[in-house]
């Protein structure tokens, strides 16, 4: 039991690392570089209009001391962190004065919804036909699914979120290429919504569900195909266990370790593909939020949406690695 | 045809009836292709021994003679590259097939670990490293044995008492069990059907000095209170002479000399024989060990005629152009050697 | 290592593809040297035409004939990943193989922070580095990013050869010879790390220029410089697909997927040559 109090602690250590780093890496490339945030956003706010120069030199203080850039670098530094803490990343200046957390928190539910089931299904779903095809190898459809993973896995999620949109939303416009829900529902728990939801979800997680299923198919193929030259499956093999069982509970089930540990590698990734995949459709995650705050010159938006981001994904990874020796029991041992 | 159930191990006498395992001028070759390159290495070629009922038969020789191969391809486990190209195989409880590898999938399913088990080499990874022990034999034995789950645990706890592991290594993952425990967990569970036929190889080459002596002691126990024959794979002669009623001496994938395990140690007759004999230490003895000259041949590219005789101390003209014929000297001692039989031309 | 390449050509297929695919993706890109028009001019053909034999991708709306925009893009992205690969080898290389060889609290203090760079999403971070650089952000700088930001996983493979090559003979005597730290890891156990460094830099390629991509055409990068992102970009801009002029779009996306999935094949192919377990697999299948 010790030893897997001490394997909590240690992933918790590396949780906090990753977090600590990661937003003390936003605070410097913020606030280490020449460029003056303050003034990209009022180059920004500027460029659409005419603005007089008393409003701009207000703008400026304004902004200064909202961005926390009053101060000795130690001082901005702590304020920083103080502010980070409470959640509290400013009022968001291009849909002012909304503070910044609401418009998260907004959006937040809408990626997590969209990350978690796209990711489990293309994990489960690359998973299980990848090991049928790394143990059938004679199998005709399994070689044909994997020159087709052959073309998934490469593919740029921008990309094939192009295509999609292309084939769905012009060729045979079927599915809803365009936010979230339907326009003029009501966002309530009824479920005229929730069938809404799911359809305008269905080309997003298409996306990110295709090239998922092609990267972990290909990678449990090549696993599978080497566990079952391992001495405990040819054993189990010569003892004459029932193929399926040899299958399920020796070849998959080891070969799905290093899996679980490639998942919680791979969530940066992922989660880089929801971005760009969400601004593509027009899905009202932290994705397109992003995007649209750096349009907008919005500097509080994007650094809130940035720490977000950092702490979603560490908390993916640590979850990940918390169910991890529930797979793998030698993992007490070390 | 169906397997007789009257085929069962337990007879009293060994012998007493046919053989329970026959094998007939087999060859297995591992075929390579890489790259456009074809090699055949002529693994196991041309080897016919009986073993008998309630025997333990040793198979003895270095390492790349064949041995594991020629018990792999009795015990069916022929994968590419490995292939069987000629001869038979002949179980008592399974007749008429030549071989599991030409047995059709469902009557082999019912042989293996009932009537034919296997302790394959390297027990350390023999186990589902994610599985807990106990659900090894149920994949492995349950299948086999008739009774209600209760009824099937205390059998299975009973034969572990068998091999003195405690009922809770049943829970434990194999990383969690040391070596030897692991071995006796294989044995117990290579042996819980009680099977006609078990195959060992090199069961224990990792373990130590004293838990080998153990775990040596426990097989032949569990073999004399079955009654099953044992076909024991090693390279340690000490062992055989430990363990083995009758011993099978192979070099370089031909089986050159066989009989009784006294008879080998006391009366050896092929020239390589003498040598793994004489190497063994004696205590008292101080005599300088002198190794053999060359090395085992190249399987893909071998010697012609004897295989032994580029290394053969009493090599003659004859040896080098036919392959010698195992011929019956004594009673139940046959050797493959010109210079013991003679090299008359035909 | 010639005798390599002429093995894996003849009897792989993905290396075939992936040749090919590769090849005729660099030859367009050496195509721009020769190219009649400089790459940031624009208007110098009549725009929105469809591909004919005159302009034989079409043009774009900015005046620019397609074809050859596309061969600095390629170019331009071709180096681009190029560069980010070399960098971060060097730092995966150096990384890697500190610390697999010393082990202990440098190698538990470099993997902690090899594990961060892993976990952190990078795109966040990319973002807000275009954010507060803007137009200073040459696609130098961005290469030097990208790099600095992107050796974490190949340092993982590096460092695992590295520990087995720690307990292997030869690294002990060369450490009785006296050989200092340096000198062992760059004599002796480079050559054994070569191999998946050459496979994981074609990920590494197919990673940044992913990345490259992504950021262009969200407009986050210098789109000044063609690339085929920035193609995409424009094409976005000037709305092209609504307005028909599908072959703005069509092409760049082509050629990147070429790229992509050449690129794949050929470190697929090389990742399978190199790994001695699937060797064994591949004997015995009888090959025509």
């Amino acid at each position: 039991m010790s030893g897997y109090l001490a394997y909590i602690a240690k992933r918790l250590a590396q949780f906090v690392l990753v977090v600590f780093i990661g937003i003390n890496l936003a605070y410097v490339i913020t606030h280490a570089t020449p460029i003056d945030p303050v003034e990209q956003s009022i180059s920004a706010v500027t460029s659409f209009g005419n603005t007089s120069p008393e409003a701009i030199a207000q703008m400026r203080i304004s902004l200064r001391e909202l961005y926390g850039l009053e101060g000795s670098a130690l001082h901005q530094y702590l304020v920083f962190w103080k502010r980070i803490l409470r959640a509290d990343f400013g009022p968001s200046l291009s849909a002012f004065p909304t503070p910044v957390s609401t418009l998260i928190a907004r959006a937040l539910p809408w990626t997590t919804g969209l990350l978690v089931v796209s990711t489990i299904v293309a994990w489960v779903l690359g998973n299980w036909l990848g090991g049928l095809a790394g143990y059938y190898r004679k199998s005709r459809g399994l070689k044909l699914l994997g020159v087709i993973a052959m073309g998934l896995h490469p593919m740029p999620y921008y990309i094939l979120a192009l295509l999609l949109l292309i084939v769905f939303g012009f060729l045979w416009p079927v599915l809803p290429i365009g936010g979230g829900s339907a326009m003029n529902l009501p966002q309530a728990w009824t479920w005229a919504f929730a069938a809404s939801v799911l359809q305008h979800a269905v080309l997003p997680a298409l996306s990110l569900i295709l090239i998922g299923v092609g990267s972990w198919f290909l990678g449990m193929r090549s696993l599978v195909s080497n566990v079952v030259t391992e001495d405990y499956v040819i054993y189990a093999e010569l003892a004459g266990v029932d193929s399926r069982r040899v299958l399920t509970s020796y070849v998959m089930r080891n070969a799905l370790i290093p899996q679980v540990t490639g998942l919680a590698m791979s969530l940066g990734g992922i989660f880089n593909g929801a971005v760009i995949t969400e601004k593509v459709f027009g899905y009202p995650g932290v994705g397109s939020l992003l995007v649209d705050a750096v349009y907008a010159g919005d500097y509080g938006l994007v650094l809130g949406v940035t720490t977000i981001s950092i702490l979603g994904v560490s908390i993916g990874v640590l979850a990940i690695d918390l169910l991890y020796p529930l797979l793998d029991p030698r993992v007490k041992v070390s | 045809m169906s397997v007789d159930p009257a085929m069962a191990a337990d007879t009293g006498e060994p012998g007493s009836l046919g053989p329970i395992l026959s094998v007939r001028s087999l060859q297995a070759h591992f075929r390579t292709t890489h790259f456009g390159i074809n090699r055949f290495v002529r693994a196991v070629d041309g080897v016919s021994f009986d073993v008998k009922r309630g025997e333990i038969y040793g198979l003895a020789g270095e390492s790349s003679s064949g041995k594991t191969t020629l018990v792999k391809t009795i015990a069916g486990a022929i994968k590419p590259p490995l292939e069987v190209v000629g001869g038979t195989i002949e179980f008592a409880f399974l007749p008429g097939y030549g071989g599991l590898h030409r047995t059709p999938p469902a009557m082999v399913a019912q042989i293996r670990w009932r009537h034919l088990s296997y302790i394959m080499q390297g027990s350390m990874s023999l186990l589902n490293p994610v599985r807990r022990l106990r659900q090894s034999f149920i994949d492995f034995a349950r299948p086999h044995l008739a009774g209600t789950g209760k009824e099937f645990e205390t059998a299975v706890i009973g034969h572990l008492a068998r091999v003195k592991l405690d009922a809770s290594v049943l829970e434990a993952y194999p990383h969690e069990l040391s070596g030897g425990m692991r071995q006796r967990a294989i044995i117990a569970l290579a042996t819980i059907c009680r099977p006609d036929f078990i195959i060992a190889d090199e069961p224990t080459t990792a373990l130590d000095v004293v838990v080998q002596k153990d775990v040596l002691g426990m097989i032949r126990g569990i073999q004399r209170e079955i009654g099953s024959s044992v076909l024991f794979v090693t390279h340690d002669m000490g062992v055989h002479a430990h363990l083995t009623d009758r011993l099978g001496i192979m070099y370089a994938g031909h089986l050159v000399e066989e009989a009784t395990t006294p008879e080998i140690f006391h009366n050896a007759l092929h020239p390589y024989t003498k040598h793994l004999i004489s190497s063994l230490p004696r205590i008292g003895d101080d005599v300088q060990r002198k190794g053999l000259e060359g090395a085992p041949p190249n399987l893909a590219d071998p010697p012609p005629g004897c295989r032994f005789h580029p290394r053969c101390p009493q090599a003659m003209e004859v040896c080098s152009r036919r392959v010698p014929e195992m011929v019956e000297t004594a009673s139940a001692h046959r050797v493959a050697c010109f210079a013991v039989n003679g090299g008359a031309e035909p | 290592m010639l005798a390599i390449l002429r093995d894996l050509l003849r009897y792989n297929v993905e290396f075939r593809f992936g040749i090919v695919l590769v090849g005729f993706v660099f030859v367009l890109s050496l195509l721009s040297f020769v190219s009649p028009y400089p790459p940031q001019d624009l208007y110098v053909v009549p725009p929105d035409a469809p591909p004919s034999l005159t302009y034989w991708l079409g043009t774009t709306s900015r005046g620019q004939d397609v074809f050859w925009q596309l061969t600095f893009a390629i170019r331009n992205t071709l180096l681009f990943g190029c560069t980010v690969a070399l960098i971060s080898r060097v730092l995966a290389l150096v990384i890697g193989l500190l610390s697999g060889y010393k082990g202990g609290w440098i190698d538990r203090v470099l993997m902690s922070v090899n594990d961060t760079f892993i976990v952190i999403p990078l795109l966040p971070i990319l973002v807000l580095f275009y954010f507060v650089m803007r137009d200073s952000m040459s696609w130098l700088m961005l290469a030097l990013i990208m790099a600095c930001l992107g050796w974490a996983y190949d340092a993982r493979l590096i460092r695992s050869v590295a520990i087995s090559l720690k307990t292997r003979e030869f690294t002990q005597s060369s450490v009785f010879s006296g050989m200092s730290t340096r000198e062992i890891l760059m004599q002796e156990h480079l050559p054994y790390v070569m191999p998946i460094v050459f496979s994981t830099t074609m990920n590494n390629m197919i990673w940044s220029i992913g990345l490259e991509v992504t950021l262009a055409v969200l407009g986050f990068t210098d789109i000044n410089t063609p690339t085929i992102g920035g193609m995409i970009y424009w094409a976005n801009q000037h709305t092209a697909m609504v307005a028909g002029i599908w072959w703005w779009i069509a092409f760049p996306t082509i050629a990147v997927i070429m790229t992509f999935i050449g690129l794949f094949l050929l470190a697929v192919s090389m990742n399978e040559y190199i790994d001695p377990r699937s060797r064994l697999g591949r004997m015995g299948r009888v090959t025509s």
